[in-house]
């Protein structure tokens, strides 16, 4: 009995000094880097990323892959598109990006064509789960830097991390001011205006929709609008038609165009007869602009901002 | 577990009456309890529904809303009813098609899954959806011929010398499904990303997603399935002695499987267009209704498609409340009940 308690006790103990050191690590994150010189080869810095990962990168890194598109796009909107030497076949912009050689996708990239581009970074992305992959690399040598931008500052973050790691720091900084600037822009036209009731329709059939977790939500904030799913666990969860129609958004948003083709381009069945749809209040966003937290997601929130709150906008 | 067919030879026309009444009794009963079902699981749901003014509207269907507000009828006319009576269809046509694989083939564990009929009906849909992605009538009717190419692949599979003994038979089902279920993910990895969600759906089962257009489709031929399978119960009771002693004793054994492989494809098409694979239903149902009401199939095939029709309403409305507001695949939930009821079956047989 006395040493189940103490057992139980002690368990306790770990856990809560594992709890610490994690929220010490965490609170130590992005900011703390430090650089150290080794005689012969070159500078290497160390970062942690989103994971809560000490990773140590050259720097500046020269051969860099990517594994999701918001990546690649950061890569490329901080100059950086030259350093690129692979990318997933989802990542499609810009245009030059397709000229990158492809690895696979974000799902099943493959490790035999990643070590043989011999990059010095790999740049993933939570969604891609990738554990045992990471634990492959790291055994060639290559650093892996896990991304998880979970919203806007997320997403700055993420842009100041990739500058660091190539070393182009001014340039992310100057992307990151003009992306302030512009969502700080879209924050104070909405301002004082009633959030708009928003139902997302990820996909129609069946129903998914942007729950707590996921980076649209914290855009469809500062567009001015409520998520009626802001609140349901998880980032895409399976939603129930009845709940969906129950919530009486005022608006929908479809996220399609782009790389989604005609795709979700209808309000699902259930929805077709709620009074956002009957009010015409549909809006197609580019499903590019809102599901990849990367330089376009202020497109993305600029283009609900207008489309929520079009009196806002007027000149 | 095994299914015998002692008794049936020789019965004489009192035993034809007693059998008609016993069926007549028992479908009735089941018939009861499945309206009870869709009555009762229609006050369930992730929405919280007045109950008294949702029976009043169910009872004058649907004419007067009784007191619900526009949403509140909509939920319970438009969203909730229709996803009942398509797992009613759903559940009916998988009991009834394993009902009548497992007759036919005189063998247990026959069953869409096993015999690769299932996913041969999801290549057919998942060809619908890619090719004629907006025309919802292709989906059952490519499902169709997937099954049925794939219950034809089988069988041919399984022929040999000493024609298609059961043990060979699963054994080709077993290949048809796994050569099958490659093309799948073959198909679902060369879909752009951002379909394998609505695909995924097809290989879990899940009945949020179908669209109404194919429910009247769904019930007629759960209906029309039943019938017909129900038609020929005295030929596959006849044909459990085996093939060759069933021929000698009238049936015409090629006829009779013409029925029974056609018509079961129509039925695993049919549900699988509107829902995906909705696992164990035709498996652990058919086992249900013979250990409750005996192996005659006359009895037997109609039982298994009201029970099959109420299991899946049942399991349904557990995937659809569990984790309100978000939803399960309802084939999570069929399973998770189905596999330990089979488990308890083979053990109690």
């Amino acid at each position: 009995m006395l040493s189940r308690n103490f057992r139980a006790s002690a368990i306790h103990a770990v856990s809560i000094l594992a709890c610490a050191l994690l929220l010490a690590g965490l609170l130590a994150c992005t900011h703390s880097t430090s650089s150290q010189q080794s005689p012969e080869g070159p500078v290497r810095r160390e970062l942690t990323d989103d994971a809560g990962r000490r990773v140590s990168v050259p720097v500046p890194t020269n051969r860099v892959i990517s594994l999701a598109p918001n990546l690649t796009e950061i890569v490329f909107a901080i100059g950086a598109g030259d350093r690129l030497v692979g990318r997933t076949t989802y990542c499609d912009f810009p245009a030059e990006a397709k000229a990158v050689a492809a690895v696979g996708d974000t799902l099943q990239p493959s490790l035999e064509r990643i070590i043989s581009l011999q990059p010095q970074v790999v740049l993933i992305s939570t969604s891609s789960q990738l554990e045992v992959f990471t634990k492959q690399l790291q055994n060639q040598n290559i650093a892996v830097f896990v991304t998880d931008p979970r919203d806007l500052d997320g997403v700055f973050r993420s842009i100041e991390q990739i500058g660091l790691i190539v070393g182009h720091t001014q340039q992310a900084e100057q992307l990151i001011q003009n992306l302030r600037d512009r969502t700080r822009a879209v924050e104070e036209a909405v301002k004082g205006r009633p959030p708009v009731r928003v139902f997302y329709q990820l996909s129609a059939e069946p129903l998914y929709t942007a729950g707590h977790d996921a980076f649209v939500t914290d855009l469809m904030r500062r567009a001015g609008a409520m998520s009626v799913t802001a609140d349901v666990p998880g980032a895409w969860p399976k939603y129930s038609n009845e709940s969906a129609l129950a919530a009486q958004p005022e608006a929908i948003i479809l996220p399609t165009g782009g790389s989604m083709g005609a795709a979700n381009s209808t309000v699902t069945e259930a929805l077709a007869k709620s009074s956002a749809a009957l009010q015409g209040r549909v809006y197609k966003i580019s499903d590019d602009h809102l599901t990849r937290p990367g330089p376009r997601s202020v497109d993305g929130l600029e283009a609900m901002a207008r489309a929520l709150h079009p009196e806002a906008f007027k000149q | 577990m095994s299914i015998t067919a002692s008794g049936f030879v020789n019965s004489t026309s009192r035993q034809n009456r007693v059998t008609l009444r016993k069926t007549l009794i028992s479908c009735l009963a089941l018939f009861a309890a499945l309206l009870l079902s869709i009555v009762l699981m229609s006050l369930i749901g992730s929405e919280a529904l007045p109950v008294r003014d949702s029976l009043c509207a169910l009872a004058t269907f649907g004419a007067s809303s009784c007191g619900l507000s526009q949403d509140q009828f909509d939920i319970l006319f438009q969203i909730r009813l229709p996803r009942i009576l398509l797992a009613a269809a759903v559940g009916g046509s998988l009991a009834t098609a394993g009902a009548g694989y497992q007759a036919l083939l005189r063998n247990p564990l026959a069953e869409p899954y096993l015999l690769g009929i299932s996913n041969g009906a999801a290549v057919g849909t998942m060809i619908a959806l890619v090719f004629f992605g907006t025309n919802e009538w292709t989906r059952p009717l490519l499902a169709f011929t997937g099954a049925l190419v794939a219950t034809l692949a089988v069988y041919r599979l399984a022929r040999g010398r000493a024609g298609a003994t059961p043990e060979r038979l699963i054994l080709a089902g077993v290949i048809v499904t796994t050569f099958l279920s490659s093309v799948i993910v073959f198909v679902t990895t060369l879909m752009d990303a951002t379909r394998i969600r609505s695909f995924t759906f097809w290989l879990l089962g899940d009945l949020s997603g179908s669209s109404k257009a194919l429910l009247p489709v769904a019930i007629t031929i759960a209906v029309a399935g039943t019938l017909a399978l129900t038609l020929n119960a005295r030929s596959l009771n006849l044909l459990m002695l085996g093939e060759r002693d069933a021929f000698d004793l009238g049936v015409e054994v090629g006829r009779v499987r013409v029925v029974v492989f056609v018509v079961a494809s129509l039925l695993v098409g049919s549900s699988v267009a509107a829902s995906g694979s909705v696992g164990y239903v035709g498996l652990v149902v058919p086992h249900l209704a013979r250990l409750s009401l005996g192996s005659d199939n006359r009895i037997s095939i109609p039982a298994a498609a009201l029970l099959g029709a109420l299991f899946v309403i049942v399991a349904d409305t557990i995937a659809r409340t569990i984790i309100a507001p978000r939803e399960l695949p309802v084939g999570a939930i069929t399973a998770l009940i189905g596999a330990p009821l089979f488990i308890y079956l083979l053990k109690r047989a």
